[in-house]
């Protein structure tokens, strides 16, 4: 598949069997600095042929910075990148076997959409046969024959972001690189782009590193998600294990909608492998078998609980807590309730409700206003230490 | 639609306006109607002292031959096209490059070259007369066509510089980033992308440098000697001279000059399209 004819590595001969476990794109302490601020903290990435990479993050994490590192539009300050084990560090874009989808689509307005999908060959001189050829194949994967003679501006916006993967597809590379292709988009034409992006990465089988600041795009297309926060990567792994395990207070807060719910708290006795935490509103929790416990009585810790594991009514879990609900939002599939009462949320940096957010599985009859008995159990609450880290023992990714 | 500056109810305001915009009209153009008149007027007519009144008799015919085959009208206008063609063409292809490099390419020392550039035009053209004068003797160009070129060329380059840069750099980013991208090196950026989208722009910097070196007078005097190399401006002062009170035919030679650069904006104006970025970016 990735047979691009600028990279004259043998690697590209072999076929895509032997490509499992090779190499595709590597980041060696890849550092960035712009004058006076520090865009990228030593960047150590592997990433593997076929995968499909998504790094998300909050704005301004340099997620945006590192795919344009990546393409070669933005220079590092030290460390080394290798495409295919080739160090291309100091290569200009075109010659990294990338190609890059943008967030506005850039397609240039003056060529016909055949033209735009065909410039990258054009400009590396090839015949003009050839040309016709790739852009042929990438218009028909992507329905697009039709358009082919027309201009951008008389595209929609779902048709001219296809466009713009097309001229991706067209030159054959190595890594496609996505920036949040799909934010322009509106939500329908998303979900159906979100399912065709990943078709099309099964159909092509090349390595993509995708950027979105979108959770569900994260979790349903990434193979392994990069969460990145100011300029440092934070945790790196399958989206249901970053989900089910998140290795700090930050990646617990940023995947997930709605958001975990956090309480502050303070250690009351330690024996052993156990920690009793104190959270205002409720009773004393008892966490049990943490590894290699480093805290002390008195420090502050945080406890975390996901919407979705909290119970109301007759279920009873470990701890509970009598809350009055504030307001209720009915998805149809799901209600959403924000409840007000026990424990305090602590939003941390993010401007959030400083509501209790319950999600339940179900439409449920409850009114606002309305008192309700919530509780949890102990399994599914999170304890993040002083420093922000994940204490509670890792639970599993799937459940039955 | 448009905003309406007076609202259609005020009547007396609206009556006023239409007034004063017509008033205004009139005089600015009535000067060049007076030139028309007068190229139709026979000689006996402006020897009359007949300027504003009906002409006596219409000599429009006599008066357009005499200026081809009277005076050296013919020459002074291929002069001028030999001055401005090249000049106007040589403008727009330096302006383009140093726009290009200028707003989209961060070097040391960037800043100050464009500052030159701009700085440059706010200097008064008259201080440089003798020096420049001296200039083109001294390298031996004075009265040939290569230094109106030159002066032209180096003196029109400055504003354009900053007309293309600004339109350049108000070019989405994302298209150069794709190109980029794209392995399109400097140059077949400039070609494939740059010119294409810029074509409104130098079509309005061709209309104004054509005019601007055109029109010129002031340098064709200075720079110029004998009829060879003068432009039009320069002879038509000449004709003046020849043909002391033949009004007549000095207006018809004037019109006969003001034609190139109405043909020019003529030739130009089906670049003028809005929204040629349109497309490019979003929706």
């Amino acid at each position: 598949m990735t047979v691009a004819a600028q990279n004259p590595t043998p690697t590209n001969q072999t076929n895509n069997k032997d490509k499992i476990g090779m190499k595709s794109v590597e980041l060696t302490n890849v550092e960035k600095h712009y004058s006076g601020f520090h865009a990228l903290k030593d960047i150590n990435l592997t990433i593997e042929k076929g995968e499909f990479i998504v790094m998300v993050g909050p704005s301004g994490c340099g997620k945006s910075t590192l795919l344009k590192t990546i393409a070669g539009l933005e220079t590092v300050t030290s460390g080394t990148l290798t495409i295919n084990g080739r160090d291309v560090t100091k290569e200009e874009p075109g010659d990294r076997g990338i190609a890059m989808v943008f967030q506005s689509y850039a397609l240039y307005p003056h060529m016909t959409v055949g033209e735009n999908m065909g410039f990258g060959l054009k400009m590396a001189k090839r015949p003009k046969a050839e040309i016709d050829a790739a852009v042929k194949r990438a218009a028909e994967i992507l329905r697009i024959t039709e358009q082919l003679d027309k201009r951008p501006k008389q595209l929609s916006g779902g048709q001219r972001q296809r466009v713009a993967i097309g001229r991706a597809i067209t030159r054959s590379p190595e890594v496609f690189l996505f920036d949040e292709p799909l934010s322009n988009l509106d939500a329908a034409l998303r979900t159906q782009m979100r399912v065709e992006l990943s078709t099309l990465h099964a159909e092509l089988g090349s390595t993509m590193i995708y950027v979105t600041h979108d959770q569900v795009e994260a979790m349903t297309m990434a193979s392994r998600i990069v969460v990145l926060n100011k300029g440092a990567i934070e945790q790196v792994g399958s989206p249901l294990e970053l989900y089910a395990n998140p290795i700090n207070h930050f990646v617990a807060g940023f995947l997930g909608a709605p958001r975990m719910n956090f309480f502050e708290g303070r250690v009351v006795t330690v024996s052993g492998n156990r920690v009793s935490v104190t959270v205002e509103g409720l009773p004393e929790l008892q966490f049990a078998d943490i590894a290699d416990v480093k805290l002390s009585v008195g420090d502050k810790v945080m406890v975390g609980v996901r919407p979705e594991r909290f119970k109301t009514g007759e279920q009873t879990g470990d701890a509970s807590f009598e809350a009055k609900i504030r307001l209720i939002e009915h998805l149809g599939r799901e209600t959403i309730l924000h409840v007000d009462g026990g424990p305090v949320v602590t939003t941390g940096s993010d401007t959030g409700t400083q509501n209790i957010t319950v999600q339940l599985g179900d439409v449920v009859a409850f009114s606002n206003g309305q008192s309700v008995k919530v509780s949890f159990d102990l399994s599914d609450a999170y304890l993040f230490g002083p420093d922000g880290k994940t204490i509670t023992p890792a639970k599993a990714a799937t459940r039955t | 639609m448009y905003p309406r500056p007076i609202p259609e109810n005020k009547k007396l305001a609206r009556f006023g306006y239409m007034a004063g915009v017509s008033l205004v009209l009139v005089l600015w153009l009535l000067p060049l109607f007076a030139v028309i008149m007068t190229s139709f007027r026979s000689f006996d007519d402006v020897m009359a002292g007949n300027y504003w009144g009906w002409p006596s008799k219409f000599n429009l015919v006599e008066n357009y031959v005499a200026v081809f085959e009277q005076t050296k009208m013919t020459r002074y206008f291929m002069n001028s096209l030999i001055i401005t063609v090249p000049s106007v063409i040589m403008v727009l292809v330096f302006s383009t490059l140093t726009g290009f490099v200028l707003s989209r390419y961060r070097f040391r020392g960037s800043m100050v070259i464009f500052a030159i550039f701009v700085g440059g035009n706010f200097l008064p053209q008259q201080i440089m007369m003798i020096p420049i004068r001296d200039l083109m003797v001294s390298i031996g160009l004075y009265d040939t066509f290569y230094a109106l070129i030159l002066f032209h060329v180096a003196f029109q380059t400055g504003f354009a510089t900053l007309f293309m840069r600004n339109f350049i750099a108000a070019l989405p980013d994302e298209l150069f980033q794709a190109a980029r991208a794209e392995g399109a090196s400097p140059w077949q950026t400039l070609i494939h992308i740059v010119v294409p989208l810029v074509r409104p722009a130098l079509a309005a910097l061709a209309i104004l440098a054509f005019t601007f070196i055109w029109n010129d007078y002031f340098w064709a005097l200075v720079l110029t000697q004998s009829d060879v190399v003068k432009p039009v401006t320069a002879g038509l002062s000449n004709l003046k001279g020849e043909w002391v009170s033949a009004w007549n035919i000095v207006s018809a030679a004037t019109i006969f000059v003001a034609i190139p650069p109405v043909v020019m904006f003529f030739l130009m104006q089906k670049h003028f399209i809005s929204g040629l970025t349109m497309g490019a970016v979003k929706g």
